[in-house]
Order: structure tokens, then C-alpha cells, then sequence
């Protein structure tokens, strides 16, 4: 047992300007670790598998406990959340990337601040601000409670954005996690005020329009939210809002 | 203080990644709402009635073939029915859909799940269609003898592009690939425009849209044995006043 090793491949990039490569690590196993532990431990280490020093690999990470959705990266070649990938799961050596999707901001770490942009322009939020006190909300039915949850369970992670094939630069198309996050607001019985405003947005370039359709978003996402559900659901509201606007605007 | 700062690069500014969402910006949702529209009506029902009613005649042989042929061309505004019911839709279907199939990263490699490689498929058949089709049109209907004119010399005229073994292959690989892009279309159309909303729903409909796919290759396939099995018919011009028993009593000629 002594003798078993972990066995990694590591993308490097110092800083977005310079050319990425790849360095050779290896650790003792031990029980029950994740990429993350991992990653702690070579930062310990701080030495590749030839014994040369070099830098701790910077990655994001925080809650250890897949629900802050900061770790995701590409783990053998897959976007997953690092802390939620168990090592003896995984094919050896392990090859660790940043995301490919996203801009780069050191080796795992990237910017992933266009899920935030998008989530903006789209409202994905419910104004209760106000001059005076609005009162509670409207009450709400278990079942309609029911249909909410599972979006509400979105942790921001980009993976449903970094395995969509029409995710691109080409596109600009706002991905799955937003336009799931339109359907929890317009389901809310307050934020459905603002349902309007959501679905018109997302028929702008990049919108819900650009979806192919290859259901990769729903296979990936480590929350198992209905994804492609919520985007047939919202492509239905968006055209019966385009055709409401078509007469009455 | 602040007039001394140099400028500066904005540290990571989303210009070198995906730009965000353009609410109310650009025409891209009416052009793809239209292409995945233009799908299935009028391309798609074109489809339809090109391979289950007119084609499946040719079961009935040459003479029923004929007369389809015949009642086709005498529809009034012919021309001006395929110019815009058929051609302009597909020509903008195909040259739209390979602007989507370019702008698209297909990662089938990395992520090789169903729905993906279903995803890569309608693209490359899509284009296997169009290639064919483009070919199709020009072989039938504008090269050799103009079959408006001429109903009659339409069976012999499609035996004698099976004649040609790569040339049956080809209609056989267009016919196949054509019905998938259409059936998985449909299926593709429902989840898009929001009508089979659940996912179970979506996988029964999956079903009905394979039978589908099934039913028109199955008839497709029919119909092209009908001419291997039938003797060889005339394919020229005298082959026109053999079937039309009452002479053509207004015989649409289009000069092409």
C-alpha cells in the first residue's frame, strides 16, 4: 500500500500572456482523496514528479462541498466540480485544465464573470426594494414549490456553459444556467412581474434561440436540474411572448 | 491622484471570452425561429408529399407515375409554386443551417452522449440532403427532357437514373439521410418551440418521431424498387404521347 501513488497532469499558465504547458506530478495515495485534497497537498509539495520546485497551482475553490460551484474544471477532459471528483474514481494520471471556455486567469483558474453579466441582463432577481415595507409575498402552493427547487439548486458552476457546443465566441449564447434561472423567477409569483422583461431579453443575440438542442448542459450538470426542460419551458414563453409583442406593441 | 494613473489594461474584461447575453439586440431569434419554421413547413411537408403520396405512385407503375407527374405539373403557378413553396425554403434552410453548423463547436469527442451525437448528425445530414438534392433537381428537373411537358417519359427517365449504380446509391444514401434530418427535425422543432415541455415527453415523442423516420425511408425504399422491377419504359419524348390517353388538353411548357 505504501508504494501507491497518485499520478497527475497538469496545465500550467502563469498569466493569460504567456504559452500554457503541462507538468508531471505525483503523491502518495491516501483514502478517500478528491482533486481538490490533491491540489492542497502539491501545494505542500510544490515540487513536480522530477523533483523540480516550482509554484502551488492556483485553482478557485470553497465550500469543498459542491455547493458554491467554484471548482469546476476539466478533469480528464470533463468539465466537473474538482471537489465533488473522488481520485479513485478517476484514470491515472489524472489530467487537470482550466475550463476551455472561459478567460483564462491562472493555471485552473479562469473568469468566469459572463454567467454574472448574463444573470443581469436577464433580472434574475426579484426587486423587493422599495420605499415602504411591500409585505410578505404571495403564498405558495407545495407544488409550485416543488417545480421551483430544482433551479433554485444552480450553484453557478459553468459547466452547462463549458460542454455546450454552441457556447462560443461565435454565439454568445447565454447557456443553459441563465435561462434556467429566468424560468425560477418567472415562477415566482413576484418575480413572474418582471416575466416580461426576462423572456424579451432572452430573444436578444445570444438568446435562447441559439440552443442546439444537444442536451449536453442536462448530462453534465452536477446539480441534476432539469435544464433542458426548463429550456423547452421558456422557448415555449418566449415565443408567446414575441407573438403577444408582435400584436400589441 | 487619479490623473496620474496611467491607463491601464482592465484587468479580465470579458472581452477575450463569450460576450454576455445582447438583450434586445439583433435579429438572430426571428432568423432562427424562421430556419427551424422553414424546417418543417413548407420543406418538411414538401417532403412529405414528394416521397409518401408522389413517389409511392411509382408502386402503382408507370402510368400512375405518369399521371402524378402530370397532375403536379398542371397545378396553376407552377413555377412560382416551386420558386417559393419549395427552392427559396430550402435553399435558405441549408445556407442558414451551415451558418449554424459553423458557428457551432461540435465536441462529441469529449462528451459522446446521445443527444450530442444526435446533435452532430442533423448537421451532417443536413448537408448530405442538401448536396443531394441540389443534384437531384438539376438531374430530374432540368436537365435532359423537361418532364412538365412530358409526364409520360417520367418513369423511364428516373429508370434510367437508377441504371447509373452510383447514382442509386446516391439516391438511396440522399433518401435516408433527407428522412433522418427531417424526422429528428420535428422532434428537435417540438422541444425548441416549447410543445414537448417534459422530458418524458420528449422521449415518447422521440419514438413517434423514429417511426416516422422509418415510415418515409420504409416507402422511399418501396418506391425505388418499383422502378428497379419494372421493365425498362421510354424516357424520350414519344414516351410523352404514349400515357396521355385524351391528348394534354393545356399542357403547361415551361421554357426553362
Amino acid at each position: 500500500m505504501a508504494d501507491k501513488t497518485i499520478q497527475l497532469k497538469i496545465k500550467r499558465q502563469p498569466n493569460p500572456e504567456v504559452a500554457a504547458y503541462w507538468e508531471d506530478f505525483e503523491l502518495p495515495w491516501r483514502p478517500n482523496m478528491n482533486v481538490i485534497s490533491v491540489l492542497m497537498e502539491l501545494a505542500m509539495l510544490a515540487k513536480t514528479k522530477d523533483g523540480k520546485p516550482t509554484t502551488p497551482i492556483t485553482y478557485d475553490s470553497n465550500c469543498l462541498e459542491e455547493v458554491c460551484g467554484s471548482c469546476a474544471m476539466l478533469i480528464n477532459g470533463k468539465a466537473h466540480m474538482a471537489c465533488s471528483a473522488l481520485i479513485d474514481d478517476l484514470e491515472q494520471p489524472i489530467k487537470l485544465e482550466p475550463l476551455s471556455k472561459f478567460p483564462i486567469v491562472r493555471d485552473l483558474a479562469v473568469d468566469r464573470k459572463v454567467l454574472f453579466e448574463n444573470l443581469k441582463r436577464v433580472k434574475a432577481w426579484i426587486p423587493i426594494d422599495g420605499t415602504y415595507d411591500l409585505g410578505p409575498g404571495p403564498r405558495q402552493s407545495e407544488a409550485q414549490q416543488n417545480e421551483e427547487y430544482p433551479y433554485s439548486r444552480c450553484i453557478s458552476c459553468t459547466c452547462c456553459m463549458e460542454v455546450c457546443p454552441q457556447f462560443n465566441e461565435d454565439t454568445g449564447f447565454v447557456g443553459a444556467a441563465t435561462i434556467a434561472q429566468v424560468l425560477l423567477f418567472n415562477l415566482n409569483p413576484t418575480g413572474q412581474m418582471q416575466a416580461p422583461e426576462r423572456l424579451r431579453a432572452l430573444m436578444g443575440d445570444g438568446g435562447i434561440h441559439e440552443c442546439g438542442y444537444a442536451q449536453n448542459c442536462v448530462e453534465i450538470c452536477p446539480k441534476d436540474i432539469p435544464l433542458t426542460k426548463a429550456i423547452a419551458t421558456v422557448g415555449r414563453a418566449v415565443v408567446g411572448q414575441a407573438v403577444k409583442d408582435l400584436f400589441t406593441t | 491622484m487619479a490623473s496620474r494613473v496611467s491607463p491601464q489594461p482592465e484587468t479580465h474584461t470579458i472581452a477575450a471570452g463569450v460576450a454576455p447575453l445582447r438583450a434586445g439586440q439583433g435579429h438572430s431569434f426571428l432568423l432562427r425561429r424562421l430556419h427551424s419554421l422553414s424546417g418543417i413547413v413548407p420543406v418538411g411537408a414538401f417532403l412529405v408529399e414528394h416521397i409518401l403520396v408522389s413517389n409511392a405512385t411509382a408502386m402503382n407503375g408507370p402510368e400512375a407515375y405518369a399521371n402524378q407527374v402530370k397532375f403536379l405539373a398542371s397545378l396553376p403557378m407552377v413555377l412560382f409554386l416551386e420558386a417559393f413553396g419549395i427552392w427559396l425554403p430550402i435553399l435558405f434552410h441549408a445556407l442558414y443551417g451551415f451558418y449554424i453548423w459553423y458557428r457551432g463547436d461540435g465536441n462529441t469527442i469529449s462528451y459522446p452522449w446521445q443527444g450530442n451525437w444526435m446533435y452532430t448528425l442533423q448537421r451532417w445530414t443536413g448537408l448530405i440532403a442538401f448536396a443531394y438534392i441540389g443534384w437531384h433537381v438539376w438531374h430530374l428537373r432540368f436537365a435532359g427532357i423537361d418532364l412538365h411537358a412530358h409526364p409520360g417519359a417520367s418513369f423511364g427517365k428516373v429508370q434510367s437514373e437508377f441504371a447509373v449504380a452510383w447514382q442509386l446509391a446516391f439516391y438511396v444514401v440522399g433518401l435516408l439521410a433527407a428522412s433522418w434530418h427531417f424526422a429528428y427535425g420535428i422532434w428537435l422543432f417540438c422541444a425548441k418551440w416549447g410543445i414537448t415541455v417534459g422530458e418524458r415527453a420528449r422521449q415518447r415523442f422521440l419514438v413517434v418521431c423514429m417511426v416516422i423516420f422509418f415510415t418515409i425511408s420504409a416507402v422511399g425504399l418501396l418506391s425505388i424498387r418499383s422502378f428497379l422491377t419494372t421493365p425498362r419504359q421510354p424516357a424520350d419524348a414519344s414516351a410523352g404521347e404514349l400515357h396521355a390517353k385524351p391528348a394534354p388538353p393545356t399542357a403547361p411548357v415551361d421554357k426553362k
